[in-house]
C-alpha cells in the first residue's frame, strides 16, 4: 500500500516544463557548469548561454544556484510557449 | 545570530534567536535555557523574545544573519510581527541574499527601514585601492583600476583577488590575466586561490566541502591524514573564507561561495569520492549522537533504505526533542516514487502531532504490514514504536480499550541490546505511561491513573526528558480533580490546585508557561477557581489556557475548555453564554469514544441551562432522548429536577432528587450531591415548606464546607434560600458569609493590588479566625466554632488588627477583603 500525499508547501500544480535559455556574463567553467546538470552550455563571445528543459521548480533551482555562486545574471527566457493549461490560464512571460 | 544553512525548522530558529538575545541582554533570569518542545507555539515565543527585549537594561541590536537561509514562511510570518514590535531602545539589522517576504511595507512608509542594497555596497575604486593598501598589496593605479572594473566593485571577489594578490610574486601580471580572462569572478579566484595552496590543503579544502561544518577529527577521518586541525587554524589566520563558530576555534564554517565552488570542484575532480566522504562523516556523526546530521550525509551518499532506517529509528527521540519541522524536511528529501515502510512510522508520527488522526492510523497500518516481514532483530523496536504511536493515537481519540490493547509491552522488563536500544526503550516507556494516565483519567479509572502519571513523571525525570515530566504533572492535576470530586476527603479541591501550581511551576522554569503541555493544568486550575467561586481568578487562568491552546491540539482538551468557560459563566450568571459553550462541549463530545464519565456532566449542564433559560421545551426532548444508563445519573437527575422548577412543578423536583440525596443515584462526585440538596431546598420552599428548606440548604453547606464550595450555590440560584437560613442556626457561617459575598457580587478578589501590604503574613490559627469576622457570631461564639478558648480567640484578634494595621472589626474585614486573605483560606 502506498500513500502519496501532496507535499504541504505547494498549492499550485506545475506546469509542464518549458525551454528556457539563460545568458550570464562571463565564460563558465568545467567546475561551476555541474551546478546545473539539466542545461546545456554554449559560449557566446563574452557571455555563456545556457538552455534546457524546467519545469517551475527546476527553474527557480537554477536561479537560486545563479545567485549562490555569485554569477551575473543577463537574461532569463522562455523558448516555448506552456502547454495551455485550464487551471493556470495564460502564463507565458516575456 | 546566523541563521543555520537551509533552516525549515521555525523552532530551531527561534530558539536560537531567543539565545542571543538572552546573552545579550545578560538578564539574570533563574529560568532554565530555553529548550524545544514537541509542539511549538511560534505566537507565544515572539511574546517571549519581545519580553526579555523589553526587560534588557541599554539599548540593543539584533542582528540576523543570512536571512535567506530561512525556509519557513510560518517563521518569516512571525519575525515580521517581532520587527513591527520592538521596543524603542532595540534595533535590527538583517542580512539577505535576496529580498525575503517580510511585508515591512509599513516600516517603510514610516522612515523607519534604512536598507542597504547591492549599489551601496559595491566598492568604488578608492575603496578599492584602499583594501589593497591596508592589505599590504603593492599594485600601481592602473592596476587597482582594473580590478575594481573586471570585479566590478563586488566585495566577495576582491576579496578573493586580495588573497591571491597577497602573496604572490608578481601582482600586475596576475590583475592582467584575470582582467583578460572571461571566467567568471568567482570560478577564476577561486580556482587560482586554490592552486596556490600545498597539495595537502587543497585536498583538505575538497574533501571537507561537503560538510556544514568542519572539525579536525572530522577532516583527518575525510582526509585519512592527521593535523587538519592546525591547516584549519592556518587558513582562517590567513584569510576570511574559514571562520571559526567557537571561542575555542574547534569547529570552522567556510564562505558559503567558497564551500559551493569547492564541492562542485570536488564532484569535478573526485566523483567516485563523493558518497564514501558521505558515508564516512555520517558514521562519524553517529557516533557523536549527531543524528540530523548523520541522516543528512546518508541521504547524501544515496543510502536511501539506511537513511530511512536511521530516520525511523531517531525520529521518535527527534520529536521529543523539539525537531518535528526537521523530521519532516527529512522525510522530504527523499526521493518519490520509492517506497520505504520505515518511512510510514515517521509519517505516522508526524501526522499524529498536527492532530491528523486518520493519515496517521492509515500510516501505522502500512508500518504495521511492514513490521510483521521485517527482519527478528528489528522487529521487536519497530513493534515497540507501534504500539506507542497507537497509544497516542488512542488516548486522542479518548478510546481508552484502545490504549489498554497497547500497553502490554509496558509489562515487559526493558532490556535492549544498546544504549540507544535502552534509550529509545524508556523514552517510549515515559510517553506510554503518559498517554496510558490520561486515557485513565478521562474513563475515571483514577487510582490507575494516578500511579501511571507518578511513574511516567519520575521515569521522565530520570532520563532528562523535562517535558515529559511536565506533560504527566499537568495531566495528574487534571486527573485529580474527578479524584477529588469522588468522595469528600479533606480539601479535595485544594490537593487539586496544589497539584496543578506544581505542574505550571516546573513548565515556567522551562519556559513552557504557556505551551499546550501545560494547558490541562492551567485549565483544571481555571475550573477549581471557578467552583470556589473564584471568578475572576478563574478568568484568567482560563485565557491563560485558551493562549496555550493556540496550536491546535484536539476534540479533547478543546471539550473541557468549552466546559469550564460554560461553568465559568453559569456561575456569574450569564446563561445565554453559558449554553453556548455547553452546547459547543456536546457537540465535541460527539467526536470522542469513551466519555461516558464527563458525559453525565456535561449533560446535566446543558439540560439544566436551557431549563434555567425557559427553553423546557428543547430540555424535555433531549431528556427523553437519553437512554436509561444516561439518564439515571446523577447528574442528570438534578438536570430532571431543574426542569421541573422551571416547569412550576417542585413536587416534581423533589421526586427527581430522591436517589440522589439517599445516595442510590450514581454520582460523578460530592458536588452533585450538593446541588441535590439545594434543588430540594429550593422545591421545599416553593412547597411552603420552610423548616426543611433550611435543614437542605445547612446540609449543603455542610458538605461543601471543607473546601468552601460556591458555584453550586451561585449556578441554583439559592440566594434567597440561604439568606432565609438564620443565622445563628447554622453551624458554617463563615462560609454562608462567603458564599453571599460573591452572590451579591462583591467578589473578595476584586482588586488586585493593595495599598499597602499587611507588615507580617497571619498564622493559619488566625487565618481562622479571620474567617469569622465578617459574621455576626460574637468572640464566645467564634471561640466555640473553633473549638478553642474565648481568650485564644481575643489574642488572635488582637495579633489580627495589628498586622493588618487596622483598629476595629469592619476595618479588619475591608482590609482582609483588599488584601484578598479571606479567599486565601480556599484557594490555598
Amino acid at each position: 500500500m502506498r500513500f502519496h500525499l501532496p507535499a504541504l508547501n505547494h498549492g499550485v500544480m506545475d506546469p509542464a516544463p518549458a525551454l528556457y535559455m539563460i545568458r550570464i556574463n562571463g565564460h563558465l567553467g568545467a567546475t561551476v557548469l555541474l551546478a546545473f546538470p539539466a542545461m546545456t552550455s554554449r559560449l557566446q563571445g563574452a557571455e555563456t548561454v545556457l538552455t534546457g528543459l524546467l519545469d517551475r521548480s527546476a527553474l527557480y533551482g537554477v536561479l537560486a544556484e545563479v545567485e549562490a555562486l555569485g554569477l551575473d545574471l543577463l537574461e532569463v527566457r522562455q523558448l516555448t510557449p506552456h502547454r495551455r493549461s485550464p487551471e493556470l490560464g495564460d502564463s507565458r512571460s516575456p | 545570530m546566523q541563521v543555520q544553512r537551509d533552516q525549515h525548522d521555525a523552532q530551531q530558529f527561534w530558539l536560537a534567536l531567543l539565545d542571543a538575545v538572552r546573552q545579550a541582554a545578560a538578564t539574570t533570569s533563574s529560568a532554565e535555557p530555553p529548550a524545544a518542545t514537541p509542539d511549538f507555539n511560534a505566537p507565544a515565543m515572539v511574546d517571549r523574545v519581545l519580553s526579555e527585549l523589553a526587560d534588557a537594561r541599554g539599548g540593543i541590536t539584533l542582528v540576523i544573519d543570512d536571512l535567506h537561509e530561512l525556509n519557513s514562511p510560518e517563521a518569516l510570518a512571525q519575525l515580521t510581527r517581532l520587527l513591527m514590535n520592538l521596543p524603542p531602545h532595540v534595533h535590527a539589522m538583517l542580512t539577505t541574499r535576496h529580498d525575503l517576504r517580510l511585508h515591512l511595507h509599513q516600516l517603510r512608509l514610516a522612515g523607519e527601514l534604512a536598507e542597504i542594497r547591492a549599489a551601496d555596497l559595491r566598492f568604488t575604486e578608492l575603496e578599492t585601492r584602499e583594501l589593497l593598501d591596508a592589505s599590504g598589496i603593492a599594485l600601481s593605479e592602473a592596476g587597482a583600476a582594473l580590478l575594481h572594473q573586471r570585479t566590478e566593485g563586488w566585495a566577495a571577489g576582491l576579496r578573493l583577488a586580495a588573497i591571491s594578490l597577497a602573496d604572490h610574486p608578481d601582482p600586475e601580471r596576475f590583475v592582467a590575466e584575470f582582467s583578460g580572462s572571461d571566467r567568471t569572478v568567482a570560478e577564476y579566484l577561486i580556482a587560482e586561490m586554490l592552486e596556490r595552496q600545498p597539495p595537502d590543503v587543497q585536498d583538505l579544502l575538497l574533501r571537507t566541502s561537503l560538510l556544514d561544518r568542519v572539525n579536525g577529527k572530522l577532516a583527518d577521518l575525510l582526509t585519512g591524514r592527521h593535523g587538519s586541525e592546525r591547516i584549519l587554524l592556518e587558513l582562517e589566520d590567513a584569510n576570511a573564507f574559514v571562520e571559526s563558530l567557537d571561542p575555542e576555534r574547534t569547529w570552522f564554517r567556510y564562505h558559503h561561495l567558497f564551500a559551493d565552488l569547492l564541492r562542485l570542484e570536488l564532484r569535478r575532480t573526485l566523483p567516485a569520492e563523493v558518497p564514501g566522504l558521505h558515508r564516512r562523516a555520517a558514521g562519524w556523526f553517529t557516533l557523536q549522537g549527531q543524528v540530523v546530521e548523520a541522516i543528512r550525509h546518508t541521504q547524501a551518499a544515496g543510502d536511501w533504505p539506511e537513511a530511512a532506517r536511521l530516520l525511523a529509528d531517531h525520529s521518535f527521540s527527534l520529536t521529543l526533542d523539539g525537531q518535528a519541522q526537521t523530521i519532516q524536511a527529512l522525510v522530504r528529501a527523499f526521493p518519490p516514487g520509492t517506497d520505504h515502510p520505515e518511512l510510514a512510522l515517521v509519517r505516522a508520527g508526524g501526522d499524529l502531532v498536527q492532530g491528523r488522526l486518520d493519515e496517521a492510523a492509515a500510516y501505522l497500518a502500512v508500518a504495521e504490514t511492514h513490521a510483521e516481514t521485517a527482519p527478528p532483530d528489528r522487529q521487536r523496536r519497530l513493534r515497540v514504536a507501534i504500539a506507542s504511536l497507537k497509544l497516542s493515537l488512542a488516548r486522542r481519540r479518548g478510546h481508552l480499550a484502545g490504549v489498554i490493547e497497547q500497553v502490554r509491552f509496558l509489562a515487559s522488563p526493558v532490556t535492549g541490546q544498546s544504549d540507544e536500544d535502552i534509550a529509545l526503550d524508556r523514552d517510549l516507556r515515559a510517553v506510554a505511561l503518559m498517554n496510558l494516565g490520561t486515557a485513565e483519567a478521562w474513563s475515571l479509572g483514577l487510582p490507575d491513573a494516578e500511579r501511571h502519571l507518578r511513574e511516567g513523571a519520575v521515569l521522565a525525570r530520570e532520563i532528562g526528558r523535562p517535558y515529559l515530566e511536565v506533560g504527566c504533572l499537568a495531566q495528574l492535576g487534571f486527573a485529580y480533580i474527578f479524584h477529588g470530586a469522588a468522595m469528600p476527603k479533606i480539601h479535595p479541591f485544594a490537593m487539586t490546585q496544589a497539584r496543578c501550581r506544581e505542574a505550571i511551576a516546573l513548565a515556567e522554569r522551562y519556559g513552557w508557561g504557556a505551551e499546550p503541555v501545560i494547558a490541562p493544568a492551567l485549565m483544571t486550575l481555571a475550573g477549581t477557581m471557578v467552583w470556589l467561586g473564584e471568578f475572576d481568578e478563574g478568568e484568567r487562568w482560563l485565557r491563560r489556557t485558551e493562549r496555550a491552546l493556540q496550536t491546535d491540539t484536539g476534540p479533547d482538551i478543546r471539550l473541557l475548555l468549552h466546559q469550564t468557560a460554560g461553568i465559568l459563566h453559569a456561575g456569574r450568571g450569564r446563561r445565554h453564554e453559558a449554553l453556548e459553550e455547553f452546547s459547543a462541549a456536546e457537540h465535541l463530545g460527539s467526536q470522542l469514544e469513551g466519555l461516558q464519565a464527563l458525559a453525565s456532566q456535561m449533560t446535566g449542564w446543558l439540560l439544566a441551562t436551557q431549563a434555567r433559560l425557559g427553553m423546557t421545551g428543547e430540555a424535555r426532548a433531549c431528556l427523553a432522548a437519553l437512554d436509561d444508563e444516561r439518564a439515571s445519573s446523577g447528574e442528570i437527575r438534578n438536570a430532571r429536577a431543574v426542569i421541573c422548577l422551571a416547569e412550576g412543578d417542585p413536587a416534581g423536583a423533589l421526586g427527581a432528587v430522591r436517589d440522589v440525596l439517599d445516595g442510590t443515584a450514581p454520582v460523578l462526585g460530592y458536588v452533585t450531591v450538593v446541588e441535590a440538596h439545594l434543588l430540594a431546598g429550593l422545591a421545599c420552599r416553593e412547597l411552603g415548606d420552610l423548616r426543611a428548606a433550611n435543614q437542605a440548604a445547612e446540609r449543603a453547606l455542610a458538605l461543601a464546607e471543607s473546601d468552601r464550595l460556591v458555584l453550586p450555590f451561585a449556578v441554583t440560584g439559592s440566594r434567597e434560600l440561604l439568606e432565609a437560613l438564620p443565622r445563628h442556626e447554622t453551624a458554617h457561617a463563615a462560609l454562608l458569609t462567603d458564599i453571599l459575598d460573591v452572590l451579591h457580587g462583591a467578589s473578595p478578589a476584586a482588586t488586585e493590588q493593595s495599598s499597602l501590604p499587611p507588615a507580617e503574613e497571619l498564622s493559619p490559627g488566625e487565618l481562622r479566625v479571620l474567617r469569622y469576622l465578617p459574621t455576626n457570631l460574637s468572640r464566645p461564639e467564634i471561640a466555640g466554632e473553633l473549638s478553642v478558648s474565648p481568650s485564644t480567640v481575643s489574642t488572635h484578634v488582637r495579633s489580627i488588627y495589628a498586622k493588618l494595621q487596622v483598629r476595629d472589626r469592619s476595618s479588619a474585614v475591608q482590609r482582609a477583603r483588599e488584601l484578598r486573605l479571606l479567599a486565601a483560606g480556599r484557594t490555598r
